[in-house]
């Protein structure tokens, strides 16, 4: 079911500007800024429900509320497409495909939040991505629907790509705001959001590109239209599933939001690999805490997937069959966040390579019962970060000693990883 | 004001504020490491954190969190204590835990929350840190392996010193704090970073391993060097100042200091210093009992009438000036002055006339409180570093915009969005002039400005000075001239800043009426935020002025050593001043004291001067005496001895005391009593007394009675081949006295010549090449130093030096023409 994300795709080339616009293309912002204020166009994200996909999974349009209406100086938007959480590529392939939607999203939400320049933040590596903005930014000027004087209305917008040096938590979204404007990239506190003061101290929005790539088709066909796509009644829209690991065809697809994870696995990438059998997947990519075969009938969306234990992140998910060790595979994952820990705050700089550290003795066969209790607090305490990368390390190892305590523990009364790693 | 409740108690706390601020001012402590202050905001350590009801008890940061009416706030519940224990814990892990060797042991927050919250066994245990110790410089010492990371550091260098000498490097566990390419330290060595420092990451090493911080005694005193009038606490132990102490409370600025002031102490207990009086028998000066020399002295004095002179350093106290000039007077002579005659006319001729009062209608709490400042000379920052401060902050924190005229470029030109206006050296009075008749021809001047007295007269006297005249002759274009005068009228509230000194004799009497001509004009006066601040070089200067301790009816310093070489001076008496290196024309100087009959010096140290005298009389520094400095904005302030006499040492107050009671004349007791009658009489110093001054001091306000002067402008002639050499002070040096300071020394050990690169790849100059300087009266050997501040054509060199001087070139004039060879 492809019907807004991946609605336009070739099946081996970005879709061009005239293919776009035949297919309905700049169509809403057209429809907008002829017959929509931007307030309108703001109430009608508030209405469909739309929440981030970067991660987090906040209300659109609630969080383009929060700007302040009369503050002097300019305001930005920003996508985020820094994409490193492991197990998430739906950004690049949605762009490697079609970096229209999401210019068209960026002028709706542009207009709806008067933003006159907005940056595409996006992760080093994605040449190809990357490459697809700039030409669309290009074709999209061309054709007047950037630059000033949009479609014959007063709105003016430019839009900037800028490719990021290259970490981690380049993606926190105050992190981010640093790195462009040049600095360290620490993430900032909050208070003050960046809804208040951001970006060079001005008001600023950041949102995922799956998420501002979803604004065109909730323009153009309305909320009601919008919710109507989830598979869960409290649902709304499409969601981007990007699924790897011992799954017969790893691939990414544009699914109903609420989809199950046996649907996903069994239907739509052809079931585990042969000899395989499923053991344990993170649903949304590394910060989220596992699911296990008992998880496989709740629908992939932000409440059940919460209500569940876990939480729906970005929507990679990362399937693991009998074979994978929960402890290597957890190691695997905290040994990435302690290496990207901005290393700012000391629970995250400090907690996570020991985590690391006790981790590697226990996978070596070196633990003591001890560590459970150790880890436990970590996980715990460092909830109390700086940010949110550290709470999200903990996720995977939160989720490791609820629903794989018995395994740790041969692992540690057992001297030796059980698996034979 | 906010109402809320912290620890289940009622308590207010002003709007904006934190829950951290709000708990302070309410007596709950809540632990920390990484706040300062001064400094922003930064989450970072997560030692502060707290549990708000309304905020579904979650543990936020206090320093960060900012108050709401209503909040409930609990500091330490059994949760928050295990966070805290943890945070400890962790920051433990890969600290080196080596306390009985480390220099911060008794005075670390580390090890006060580490006792505090009963870590006394860690239960984590993972590798240490095996960082290098850099020991590259003698001044400051990282050792990253105990390094909190709370940022202190690197924060205060880019928000207060705006230097950015300290970064963050790498990430994760890995993160440290460094210098930019992993260099060494190479700054200001203001030492800010090390007064913040919550560890024993940084440390002064002048001070590692000579005490405890427990077992030093803490003196509050007044730092002895510029005139800004920082106030300083000196850990003392055995009758030795052995390291200046911190204290974030501390003055208006916070205990804020720059290198000399944190650094340049060692002059107290230096092993240089003078121990006993000394007389000269047979050519050579033979150690000699107080009685002997005093005796010898006081028959110099006894009836020399104008025969005899005096020069003082503006670094006596304000009680020891007044009692010199007793001497002279009760020796019945009125030939006494500071400071070579011409550093302090900008205030006692300049401001004299233009307000009708020496002094500054302005002080350093109004640099944050302006819309604009206008710096003359970019060496405002050097001359008085902790003043620069208050300007980077200014900037930085309060979007104050910075116009600064110069005949360089300076670190204060780095500051954002500052416009920097590089004259051709010694136009400056003209582009003043320029700016003042933009104003009048704009008309941006205000309504009250004709009525002041000399209107017409400067009306008429400013015709030649307009923009597009001046341009020629200052090297600036007219539309930049008439930018700033736009600027400085339109902004609501402008301040106008330059400093004063020796080695600035364009920085006179017409330059400061030039300055205070725009001020009068636009009306930039008399209100927060607005005036003119002329910058007096020593600690003392102003007070030197106050107590007219300079030439009224007498003779100047000037004219006084030409008294001494023309035989008409038999008796000169110095005290402090070092004539032969701060004065300008080194060989007239050395002629002139060579010819005088009878020299007496009292000083600290066997100067270039004290070496020539026939009694030197050993002196007390500021460490030692009671009395009264003031500072630049007459913040008048009082210091305490804070060590005992050194070895025979007396203080000038003392010596001049007695040599009065020698000539039969009646000496006041104590310093108490002098400044009682200061406070009689000096205009100002009203009311004042020990008391009323407390801890903070107290400002001498300044009545203005407004005046416009006719600034007399001297075109500078370039001379053809010849570069255009300006004098000036070091960042690191104050006078001649910092040479005795080992910190300025460390970092700034002699002379040089600064050039621009344009003029070093002509002459195939390389960095620190010999280079023989030479004038029209002499010349001397400086190292060279490159650097793309200086125009092509002009040299900059620092005055402060008794080796290499450059006043054997230098005549006295704003610009001296020079040539340069290898
Ligand atoms: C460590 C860290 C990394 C993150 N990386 C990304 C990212 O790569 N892309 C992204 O869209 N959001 C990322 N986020 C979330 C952003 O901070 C932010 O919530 C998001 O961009 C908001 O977009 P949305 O409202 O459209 O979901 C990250 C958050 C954290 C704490
Ligand atoms: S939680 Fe980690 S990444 Fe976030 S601020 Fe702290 S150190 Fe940096």
């Amino acid at each position: 079911m492809n019907d807004i994300l991946f609605r336009h795709n070739r099946p081996d080339r970005a879709v061009t500007l005239d293919e776009y616009r035949a297919e309905g293309g700049f169509q809403a912002l057209q429809k907008a800024l002829a017959d929509l204020s931007p307030d309108a166009v703001q109430q009608t994200v508030i209405d469909s429900g739309l929440r981030g996909r970067g991660g987090a999974g906040f209300p659109t349009g609630k969080k383009w509320s929060f700007v302040p209406r009369n503050l002097p100086g300019p305001r930005y938007l920003i996508c985020n497409c820094d994409e490193m959480e492991p197990g998430t590529y739906k950004d690049r392939v949605l762009l490697e495909r079609n970096p229209y939607l999401l210019v068209e999203g960026m002028a709706l939400a542009c207009y709806a939040l008067g933003v006159e320049r907005a940056f595409i933040f996006i992760r080093r590596g994605y040449e190809l991505a990357a490459q697809n903005l700039k030409g669309a930014i290009a074709q999209a000027h061309k054709a007047g629907f950037l630059g000033s004087a949009i479609c014959g209305s007063t709105f003016n917008l430019e839009l900037d790509v800028h490719q990021s040096a290259g970490r981690y938590i380049c993606g926190e979204e105050t992190a981010l705001m640093n790195a462009l404007e040049g600095i360290r990239a620490n993430p900032r506190s909050k208070p003050p959001f960046p809804a208040v003061k951001g970006l060079w101290g001005q008001p600023t929005v950041v949102n995922n590109v799956e998420t501002l790539s979803n604004i065109p088709a909730i323009v153009a066909h309305g909320p009601a239209w919008f919710k109507a796509l989830a598979a869960t009644p409290e649902g709304a829209g499409t969601k981007l599933f990007c699924v790897s690991g011992h799954v017969q065809k790893p691939l990414c697809l544009e699914l109903p939001i609420g989809t199950t994870l046996g649907e996903i696995i069994d239907t739509h990438c052809g079931g585990m690999r042969a000899g395989s059998t499923f053991k344990a997947c993170i649903p949304g990519g590394a910060s989220t805490p596992y699911f296990t075969r008992d998880h496989r009938t709740v629908p992939l969306d932000f409440d059940p997937v919460a209500k569940a234990g876990s939480r729906l992140g970005t929507g990679g998910v990362v399937v693991f069959d009998q074979t994978t060790c929960m402890v290597a595979a957890t190691l695997n994952l905290v040994r990435f966040f302690a290496r990207e820990s901005c290393g700012w705050c000391t629970p995250c700089r400090e907690g996570l390579p020991f985590v690391q550290h006790i981790l590697e003795r226990i996978e070596a066969g070196r633990g003591e019962m001890a560590d459970m209790d150790i880890l436990r607090e970590h996980v715990h305490k460092l909830n109390y970060a700086f940010c949110a990368l550290a709470p999200g390390a903990m996720g995977p190892v939160e989720g490791l000693l609820r629903l794989f305590e018995d395994e740790v523990r041969e692992h540690i009364t057992g001297g030796k990883c059980p698996l034979g790693n | 004001m906010v109402n809320l409740t912290i620890d289940d108690k009622q308590v207010t706390a002003p709007k904006n504020s934190t829950i951290y601020d709000a708990a302070k001012i309410n007596g709950i402590k809540i632990p920390i490491l990484c706040h300062d202050k001064k400094l922003k905001p930064f989450g970072a350590c997560r030692m502060c954190l707290v549990e708000v009801e309304q905020m579904r008890g979650r543990q936020v940061p206090a320093c960060t969190t900012p108050i709401t009416e209503g909040m409930i706030i609990r500091t330490s519940t059994p949760d928050i204590i295990k966070a805290r224990k943890m945070v400890l814990e962790l920051l433990l892990l890969n600290h080196p835990i080596d306390c009985p060797v480390c220099d911060k042991g008794g005075d670390c927050d580390l090890q006060n929350l580490t006792y505090e919250y009963k870590v006394n066994a860690n239960r984590f245990s993972d590798e240490k840190f095996h960082h290098e110790i850099d020991y590259s410089n003698p001044l400051i010492e990282r050792d990253m392996n105990r390094c909190v990371l709370c940022g202190k550091c690197a924060r205060i260098c880019d928000e207060i010193v705006s230097f950015g000498a300290l970064t963050f490097i790498s990430r994760g566990i890995e993160t440290k704090i460094g210098c930019e390419f992993e260099g060494s330290l190479n700054c200001e060595f203001c030492g800010s970073c090390v007064s913040v420092c919550p560890v024993g990451s940084l440390l002064a090493r002048p001070f590692k391993f000579k005490a405890r911080f427990w077992a030093l005694t803490n003196q509050k005193s007044v730092c002895g060097y510029c005139g800004t009038g920082c106030n300083l606490t000196l850990g003392v132990k055995d009758n030795k100042v052995l390291t200046t102490v911190y204290d974030e409370n501390q003055g208006f600025h916070n205990g804020q200091l720059c290198c000399r002031g944190r650094f340049g102490y060692q002059f107290i207990n230096s092993d240089k210093r003078l121990n006993t009086p000394l007389v000269r028998k047979n050519g050579s000066l033979t150690e000699a009992t107080w009685d002997e020399a005093l005796e010898l002295v006081a028959a110099r004095l006894k009836g020399a009438g104008s025969s005899a002179a005096a020069l003082a350093t503006p670094r006596l106290t304000n009680e020891e000036l007044v009692l010199f000039k007793r001497l002279m007077e009760t020796a019945g002579s009125a030939n006494y002055d500071h400071s070579a005659g011409y550093a302090h006319a900008a205030l006692t001729e300049g401001f004299a006339k233009s307000f009708g009062a020496a002094a500054s209608p302005a002080t350093i709490l109004d640099i944050q409180k302006s819309d604009l400042l206008l710096v003359i000379k970019t060496d405002s920052y050097e001359t008085h570093p902790v003043i620069g401060f208050e300007i980077n902050m200014a900037v930085k924190n309060k979007g104050v915009k910075l116009n600064i005229l110069s005949d360089k470029r300076g670190k204060l030109s780095k500051l954002p969005d500052a416009q920097t206006l590089v004259h051709t050296p010694g136009s400056e009075i003209a582009v003043i002039n320029a700016l003042a008749k933009t104003i009048l021809d704009d008309k941006l001047a205000a309504g009250t400005a004709a009525a002041i007295p000399g209107y017409a007269d400067l009306e008429k006297a400013l015709a030649g000075f307009t923009p597009e005249a001046v341009a020629g002759q200052s090297g600036l274009a007219a539309s930049a001239i008439k930018r700033l005068a736009n600027d400085y009228a339109k902004a609501e509230k402008a301040l106008i800043l330059f400093p004063i000194g020796n080695a600035y004799p364009g920085h006179n009497a017409d330059l400061a009426s030039a300055v205070a001509n725009l001020a009068l004009l636009t009306g930039k006066l008399g209100t927060e935020g607005s005036g003119v601040l002329c910058m007096a070089e020593k600690n003392n200067s102003q007070g030197a002025v106050d107590m007219g301790f300079y030439a009224t009816s007498g003779l100047n310093a000037g004219q006084i050593m030409d008294g001494c070489a023309s035989g008409a001076i038999k008796t000169l008496f110095v005290a402090g001043e070092n004539p032969v290196v701060s004065y300008p024309n080194r060989a007239a100087i050395s002629a002139a004291l060579d010819k005088v009959e009878f020299l007496v010096v009292s000083d600290l140290f066997m100067t270039e001067t004290a070496a020539m005298a026939d009694v030197v009389l050993p002196a007390c520094s500021f460490a030692e005496k009671e009395g009264t400095f003031t500072s630049v904005d007459r913040r008048v302030q009082h210091i305490k001895p804070a060590i005992r006499n050194i070895g025979q040492s007396r203080t000038d107050f003392e010596i001049f005391g007695q040599l009065i009671a020698k000539l039969g004349g009646q000496a006041p007791a104590t310093p108490a009593t002098v400044f009682g009658e200061i406070a009689a009489s000096a205009p100002g110093y009203a009311g004042m007394s020990y008391a009323s001054l407390g801890e903070t001091g107290a400002f001498a306000p300044v009545a203005v009675t407004a005046a416009f002067v006719v600034p007399k402008t001297v075109a500078v002639e370039p001379a053809a081949g010849k570069l255009a050499l300006v004098t000036g002070s070091a960042l690191y040096h104050n006078g001649t006295l910092s040479q005795f300071g080992e910190g300025p020394m460390h970092v700034c050990p002699e002379g040089y010549l600064e050039l621009s690169r344009t003029d070093a790849a002509k002459l195939q100059i390389k960095e620190n090449d010999l280079l023989n300087v030479a004038s029209a009266i002499g010349s001397t050997k400086l190292k060279a130093r490159i650097t793309p501040r200086m125009p092509e054509g002009v040299l900059f060199s620092p005055y402060h030096f008794g080796a290499a001087a450059i006043n054997q070139v230098w005549s006295g004039a704003p610009v001296t023409w020079v040539t340069v060879t290898k």
